[in-house]
């Protein structure tokens, strides 16, 4: 058998595992406003503003609505030390720059 | 146009069986490199993921958020301003909301309280619909997140305690649970009544949190935006819009932990196309004198050199890719949740919507294997216009 044959062979099933995943997302994607329709209804009936994603400090569970030094505030000379703090980036440019 | 085929198909056995004779090293190069690619890879999926799921969970946040800053941070604001707000023109509804946080001593974790009257927010009337039991109606009354109840441990029981500032214990009531498929909003929440949540954070009766206003025609939000931070001096207004990009913005890949991976990964590829671009070693220039002696061109050469780095980079930009969307949407990013979950003691459930665009592939693939195909086919021509005699010798 021709090596290049072989590797036709490797990339065919990759490209079935790919193909299939991107079906797989698809149906996902179709599935999703039903199987949010609850989570959609507890913003709106609640209010809601953020994420529950990290909940150790609060600037990374509410980003939208905390103060924007909240990471530096906590007492003068306060070092931003909450591991979450490294993922998420404050959104200074966005609001500074935000026209209301 | 079949002998181009059949030459070109000539110069792919023969690339692939050039990897062969080295596969260990190789083998190497391509899962380090497959591995880069999925860190980068795992993080775009990711971030993009989470910020559209974040644009479609909170479409419908709340149109204007009136916040009373003092000092620099927020504090509690003053049931009157609500009158205020109510005679702007184009305000629909203002809606107090109470809020804060409760940090959990006893399992060091943080709940988010939560109080708001359903009758005066938009769909509360079918609040119903997104928790499993009843609404809080009673004093002490509390529908819990999924997390909340995990991490209480109340084990069939419906009643626990919070600590108020003073210490003194306020006695609370599970009435309900927030269905799970709301986890990403609700899952550190104690939602209560307004009365509930004011003893328990000790609020003054005339003060609240925050206010929601809603408007008649969301076309106005900003006008009516600017036109209560002139009425309210001192405090803060956040619009759904803003609320929105908030999240367009927070997974960018400005934030520290993205440009750590970017960092360690655009080093490691660095290095990699160091040693390839600082030269063959003795034996890839034999084997080139030794073709060119042979009769192979200049052309053949690099072609062949450019199957050879297409053959090991597309293999691993294609394996780096399917792994990063398996450990995203399948294994729910295991490897980034330590970091983006921190400390957090409650978890919850990555429920994201899977998102993978053309861009994003492209853009991995143009910062991987591109500049791979150019680091290795550079040194092939150098050494391919050399002499054969004085490569061999």
């Amino acid at each position: 058998m021709r090596p290049s044959l072989l590797l036709a062979l490797l990339l065919l099933a990759i490209g079935i595992l790919d193909v299939g995943l991107l079906l797989q997302s698809g149906q996902q994607r179709a599935a999703w406003p039903v199987r949010m329709a609850s989570a959609g209804i507890a913003t709106e009936a609640l209010g809601l503003t953020d994420l529950c994603i990290a909940t150790e400090a609060r600037y990374t569970r509410h980003p939208a609505v905390s103060d924007p030094l909240a990471p530096f505030m906590d007492h003068p000379g306060g070092l931003e030390h909450f591991p979450t703090g490294s993922f998420w980036a404050y959104p200074w440019q966005h609001l500074r720059g935000a026209s209301l | 146009m079949n002998f181009l085929l059949e030459k070109q198909l000539n110069l792919l056995d023969y690339a692939l069986a050039s990897l062969w004779r080295r596969k260990l090293k190789n083998l190497g190069i391509m899962s380090v490199f497959a591995g880069v690619i999925c860190l980068v890879a795992s993080f775009q999926f990711l971030t993009a993921s989470l910020t559209a799921t974040a644009q479609d969970l909170l479409a419908e946040a709340p149109e204007i958020v009136v916040q009373q800053m003092s000092a620099g941070r927020q504090e509690a604001l003053p049931l009157s301003y609500l009158s205020s707000l109510e005679e702007l023109n184009g305000v629909r509804t203002v809606a107090p909301r109470i809020w804060g946080y409760y940090f959990s001593e006893i399992s060091g974790a943080n709940y988010t309280v939560l109080a708001v009257d359903p009758s005066v927010m938009p769909k509360g009337d079918r609040l119903f619909q997104a928790v499993e039991g009843q609404l809080p109606s009673g004093p002490g009354e509390a529908v819990l997140g999924s997390g909340v109840a995990a991490d209480l441990k109340l084990a069939g029981r419906r009643s626990f305690s919070l600590f108020r500032p003073d210490l003194t214990l306020k006695p609370m009531q599970m009435v309900g649970v927030f269905k799970p498929d709301t986890d990403l909003l609700t899952a550190d929440l104690i939602y209560t009544t307004p009365d509930a949540a004011r003893d328990l954070f000790a609020i003054p009766a005339d003060h609240c949190t925050d206010l929601c206003v809603y408007v008649a025609n969301p076309r106005e939000i900003g006008t009516i935006a600017k036109k209560i931070s002139v009425i309210l001096p001192g405090t803060r207004v956040l619009t759904r819009p803003q609320i929105s990009q908030t999240y367009r913005v927070v997974f960018g890949w400005r934030s520290g932990f993205a440009s750590i991976c970017l960092l360690s990964a655009l080093a490691a590829f660095v290095i990699l196309a160091w040693d390839k671009a600082s030269g063959l070693s003795a034996e890839e220039k034999r084997e080139i004198a030794i073709l060119k002696v042979l009769g192979w061109q200049t052309g053949d050469i690099l072609l062949l050199r450019c199957w050879e780095s297409l053959i090991a980079a597309g293999l691993a930009w294609l394996l780096g890719c399917t792994a990063a969307y398996l450990h995203v949407f399948w294994l729910g990013g295991a490897l980034f949740k330590p970091v983006m979950l921190g400390w957090s003691v409650i978890h919850p459930q990555l429920r994201l919507l899977p998102v993978v665009s053309t861009a994003d592939l492209l853009l991995i693939f143009t910062m991987s294997v591109v500049p791979y195909l150019a680091a290795t086919v550079i040194p092939a021509w150098r050494a391919a216009i050399t002499p054969p005699d004085a490569a061999i010798r």
